[in-house]
């Protein structure tokens, strides 16, 4: 993989040009015609993730519809060190579809201060991560997500597809909390090799 | 683990929840405890993005399912519908700071900006790893923030300049009621929550209207203010249109008139209606000023 060496990431990220910069700050500034170009880039990966959550396509409109206003409303709020665009558009999809499945479970309900926070993780995510993760193509996650021990891929895709809390899970799968922590830790560990720079920072 | 409720947490007891902080997997209170935590603790968390760093990654590991095509219409409208209702309450804001200007006029307060967040240390390590320019974040920073003032720049500027046509009218309109044998009337629509404004008659027969938060005209539509008497026949009493502001002003000559007098508006198709379209857009009984 090139992406960290001709930093095409970095670049991107910097150029004033960027058209989802440019969206966000005429979003901040109240223009709300913004909010469809932003839609055209975003709206599909927006909607396949709220359907792969939700696993209901009327709900998944909901969420996504729910994520663009929170986006429209919060655009202010966003920071560009803090993650891309996308990455803060699609991490607010992802709380809005995990919030929908809870609600409709009833179970725990994610505080709802996070919704426009920059990161709604509140993390500082490195760039070029983000930019990695950007460039790699679907099936090359999907490898590397099917390339780690599969204990630690049910712990991390319950967590993060299913919204169950670490509690939940170690309550479903009949284990010590301390187990599930420690396969999603591993888990994450696991991907982030497979995925990229992590074994060539030489 | 540490009391879920009292004492702050430690950066190891963070460090230990790290994965499940980035999956969104904590029960809500130790969230918001290692929220807590990173909002205060002057060391870096390198743990959270080295954790935190794939779970971009797994958001694109889902199947593409196209949305329907209904749904970027949708939330496009929905947007517009929360806009005007922003602007609504902006409008109110402002008609009300109107008010308050023509009588106490004080200099526009500064605005509130859009919360910074606490800037957070990039973990070294990372740093070095990537080596990414530190001065690229700030121009990034820059950018957006110089394009959002700009944008703040222009809306203000416009809203200072609605308020100014608003209040340039309301000062005419006073002057009118003031005159003796003036009538003044408050003009509303049904709900009291829409379009408003005031209507004075003076005694040389001359009818001046400032309204504000009318939704504005297009094409060759005007609003036509009518003259209701006691026999209940209006009478057409001059027209106007309104720009994207929704500040809209009238002079015109109507002749003597009698006291109690309804002043009415609706929006038409065209100048020189002789009977008004309903329905009636705000109307207000004209009642002495004078006193």
């Amino acid at each position: 993989m090139t992406q960290l060496d001709d930093h095409v990431g970095a670049a991107r990220l910097a150029d004033p040009g960027d058209p989802d910069l440019a969206a966000i700050a005429r979003l901040a500034g109240g223009e709300l015609e913004a909010l469809e170009g932003l839609y055209g880039r975003y709206g599909t990966m927006a909607y396949s993730i709220a359907v792969r959550i939700t696993g209901d396509p009327g709900s998944a409109e909901d969420v996504v519809q729910e994520a663009f206003l929170g986006a429209w409303r919060n655009a202010a709020r966003y920071v560009p060190g803090r993650g891309s665009v996308r990455t803060w558009l699609l991490a607010i999809v992802h709380h809005r579809a995990i919030d929908s499945l809870r609600r409709r479970r009833a179970t725990t309900e994610l505080p709802d201060e996070d919704q426009g926070s920059a990161s709604p993780l509140g993390l500082v995510l490195p760039d070029v991560w983000d930019e990695v993760a950007a460039t790699l193509d679907r099936e090359t996650i999907q490898r590397a997500l099917a390339a780690i021990p599969v204990r630690q891929r049910e712990a991390i895709e319950l967590a993060y597809f299913s919204g169950l809390t670490q509690v939940e899970i170690a309550e479903r799968l009949d284990l010590p909390l301390g187990t599930v922590k420690s396969r999603m830790r591993l888990g994450l560990l696991a991907l982030r090799r497979e995925l990229g720079p992590g074994d060539r920072d030489g | 683990m540490a009391d879920l409720h009292g004492s702050a947490m430690t950066c190891g007891e963070v460090a230990e929840l790290a994965s499940g902080f980035v999956l969104g997997s904590l029960e809500p209170a130790e969230t918001a405890r290692v929220r807590e935590h990173l909002a205060s603790c002057p060391e870096p968390h390198p743990e959270l993005a080295e954790l935190g760093a794939v779970v971009p990654a797994l958001a694109r590991s889902v199947p593409v399912v196209e949305p329907p095509s209904s749904l970027g219409p949708r939330i496009l409208a929905a947007a517009r519908a929360d806009l005007a209702g922003v602007e609504a309450e902006r409008a109110e804001t402002a008609a009300a700071a109107a008010a308050e200007a023509v009588l106490h006029p004080a200099p526009i307060p500064a605005p509130t900006p859009a919360p910074l967040p606490r800037a957070r240390r990039r973990p070294a390590v990372l740093v070095e790893l990537f080596r990414r320019p530190a001065w690229g974040l700030t121009a990034v920073a820059a950018v957006v923030a110089i394009a959002v003032l700009g944008a703040w720049n222009l809306q203000l500027r416009a809203q200072v300049a609605d308020l100014a046509a608003y209040r340039d009218g309301v000062v005419a309109v006073l002057d009118a009621a003031s005159s003796s044998g003036g009538q003044l009337a408050l003009l509303k629509d049904t709900t009291g929550t829409g379009p408003s404004g005031l209507a004075a008659v003076d005694p040389a027969g001359r009818l001046v209207i400032a309204m504000h938060d009318l939704a504005p005209t297009t094409g060759n539509q005007v609003y036509e203010a009518w003259l209701i008497g006691a026999d209940g026949k209006p009478l057409p009493a001059g027209s106007f249109v309104v720009p994207g502001s929704g500040t809209g002003t009238l002079t015109s000559s109507v002749g003597s008139t009698e006291a109690g007098i309804v002043v009415a508006l609706t929006r038409e198709p065209g100048p020189g209606a002789t009977a008004p379209t309903l329905p009636i857009v705000v109307e207000g009984h004209a009642q002495p000023a004078s006193g």
